[in-house]
């Protein structure tokens, strides 16, 4: 993965002698015709990075560092580190219960999702019609947020499916979103049933690139299906595990649309995540200073995370 | 594994499983045919006691759906035909021209996929907003609304995308260079080489990035909800429902939110269920989501 990502340096032209005739001349007039169909080809990207990438990056550093209600760009008062020290602050609620609602949502989500999708990888396997189960299972994933989040949210309600359920089974009713207990455990549910489609794709093609022979050899050996299980398919299945545990930890840890739809951070602030917390600061209350702030130390956490995930997958490509 | 004895197991795993997947969906669709009355009340009933269209009706009344419609059908276009020209153009040009700087612009292309999506939310809406000379503003970008009153605003932020462009790289590579030099040599420019060679040989992956692109536009919230709170004439789909389900009593107008979201999610099931393949590969080239 690591690896494909390395540019091509291939320059294979060597340098062409001097005044080797006409022909040499055409093709060193291709090369520079060449050199401006590139850039012109490469224009409109390099215009779009200019101004919605590189310049959103120094003003959300230049906000982070200053006070600033919105409106008029000449009011932008430059204050330092104080909205990163007023995140951090006492009786502030970024770092409880924000930052650990965010990476309980981010945790929950993963073991969740890994739970659903190993288990479901290993079974349709075995199975036919891989084709209609895959299908089915991909339906969240191309469905909008708010249909996700609005289904949900209603089959939560107290009239809804997930109640009826557990009253036809004797059970009492639960007021999952309304409740600070719940609400947080009920959005996880939801986020990881929305992304074990993709989970699932990922483990059957590490499943399918488990050689035959070895469930074969197994077998002979007289191994239990439970003892193939742990001992043959979960260490193989590793690097791709690996991979959906961090994908799954880095889409968790940035995700809020969801929790927009479903409970608005609330109740309380049972379910504010980070990513929420800063487009609140900015959106509802105009700070626009400590919203840029949060984003960047998300952004830290994030970078973090994508870090050691890199310098885990380049130490494990070694051994491979 | 063993395949010869029934793997009873794994279907129930599997159907159970699948049936957790769909039963929102069809509970979606369900409630969107109920009566007034009948949604969010106890005891809970799955079915309707009639197949009533009444809410897609009041879906189009109350939601002015096809507002949303074209709203949401403009940024998904701009969007996706946007990251296939640009995508394909740069792609072209990484892989198979030379020039200085290639390997510095390639590595910015990639380095530019590292940085999450809400960092950007604030400075993109601040940027649209003092856009010179756009939307009342003056040349300094002062005085008006900037671009965050046009539809285009919807899309800007998501017009070009270093994934897609990546990804076209890998694929044009491919292309053994003497097919395009044989067109150089019969005289064609780049970009005939490029509209006659090169897109025609990338069909599949154009496919495959054109239907990510797709369905990521259609289904987009944050940003649509950032943009059309500051101008409602710019609202999509996802966010007019969104609207509707949090401003009116919910039990009361249920159906029609759901009938709203059937509607809304209809175009892109359909596509995915003609394209799946194609979303699929998507999905493991990307490796994400």
């Amino acid at each position: 993965m690591v690896n494909a990502l390395a540019p091509q340096t291939a320059e294979r032209a060597a340098p062409s002698p001097p005044s080797a005739g006409p022909a040499v001349d055409g093709r060193r007039r291709g090369r520079r015709r060449q050199v401006v169909v590139a850039y012109l080809f490469l224009a409109p990207t390099l215009l779009f990075f200019a101004v919605f990438l590189f310049l959103p990056l120094g003003f959300a550093l230049l906000l982070s560092m200053s006070r600033w209600a919105g409106f008029h760009l000449g009011d932008i008062d430059p204050v330092g580190l104080d909205n990163f020290a007023g995140l951090f602050a006492d009786g502030s609620t970024f770092l409880t219960p924000v930052l650990t609602n965010t990476l309980l949502f981010a945790l929950g989500t993963v073991v969740l999702a890994l739970a659903g999708s190993v288990l479901v990888a290993t079974c349709v396997d075995r199975l036919r019609f891989q084709g209609l189960w895959r299908t089915l299972y991909f339906l969240p994933i191309v469905t909008t947020v708010v249909a996700v989040g609005n289904v949900w949210k209603y089959m939560y309600e107290p009239g809804g499916l997930v109640n009826g359920v557990l009253n036809a089974a004797g059970l009492g009713s639960v007021a999952f979103l309304q409740d600070p207990d719940t609400a947080l455990p009920s959005v996880v549910v939801v986020q990881a049933w929305a992304s074990v489609g993709t989970a699932i794709l990922v483990l059957t093609a590490g499943l399918k690139s488990i050689p035959e022979s070895y469930y074969e050899a197994a077998a002979l050996d007289g191994a239990g299906q439970v003892t193939v299980f742990l001992r043959i398919t979960l260490p193989l299945l590793r690097p791709s595990l690996l991979f959906v545990c961090v994908t799954q930890f880095l889409t968790g840890l940035q995700s809020f649309a969801l929790i927009i739809v479903m409970t608005k951070g609330g109740p309380g602030d049972a379910t504010a995540v980070a990513a929420l917390e800063m487009y609140r600061q900015a959106f509802s209350y105009g700070d626009w200073g400590t919203a840029s702030a949060a984003a960047f130390v998300l952004f830290l956490v994030v970078l973090v995370v994508t870090l050691a995930q890199l310098w885990f997958f380049r130490r494990k490509g070694e051994d491979a | 594994m063993n395949r010869r004895r029934f793997p009873w197991l794994s279907y129930l795993v599997v159907v159970s499983g699948a049936v957790l997947t769909v039963v929102p969906f069809l509970d979606m669709v369900m409630t969107s045919f109920k009566g007034p009355g009948e949604a969010g009340t106890l005891p809970y009933r799955f079915l309707p006691k009639a197949f009533d269209l009444s809410n897609y009706r009041a879906a189009f009344d109350q939601l002015d759906l096809p507002v949303l419609f074209r709203n949401s059908v403009v940024a998904t276009a701009l969007i996706t035909g946007s990251v296939l020209l640009t995508s394909s153009l740069a792609g072209y040009a990484l892989a198979k021209l030379r020039f200085p700087g290639r390997d510095f612009v390639f590595r910015l292309v990639l380095s530019t996929m590292m940085f999450p999506p809400f960092l950007f939310f604030i400075p993109h809406f601040l940027i649209l907003v003092h856009w010179p000379l756009a939307g009342g503003n003056d040349l300094l970008g002062r005085g008006g609304a900037g671009l965050t009153v046009s539809v285009v605003a919807l899309a800007m932020p998501f017009l070009v995308n270093g994934f897609g462009i990546f990804l076209m790289r890998q694929f044009v590579i491919a292309i053994p260079d003497e097919v395009l030099e044989a067109a150089r040599i019969d005289g064609a420019g780049e970009f005939t080489v490029w509209w006659r060679i090169v897109v025609p040989q990338t069909k599949p992956v154009v496919v495959t990035l054109g239907l990510l692109t797709f369905v990521d536009a259609w289904n987009e919230y944050i940003w649509a909800l950032l943009v059309s709170t500051a101008e409602p004439e710019v609202m999509t789909l996802p966010v007019g429902i969104q609207l509707l389900q949090d401003h009116v009593d919910p039990t009361r107008t249920m159906p029609i939110v759901m009938a709203g979201l059937v509607l809304s999610v209809l175009p892109v099931l359909v596509l995915f269920l003609l394209l799946q393949k194609h979303y699929v590969r998507g999905i493991m080239l990307s490796g994400l989501k």
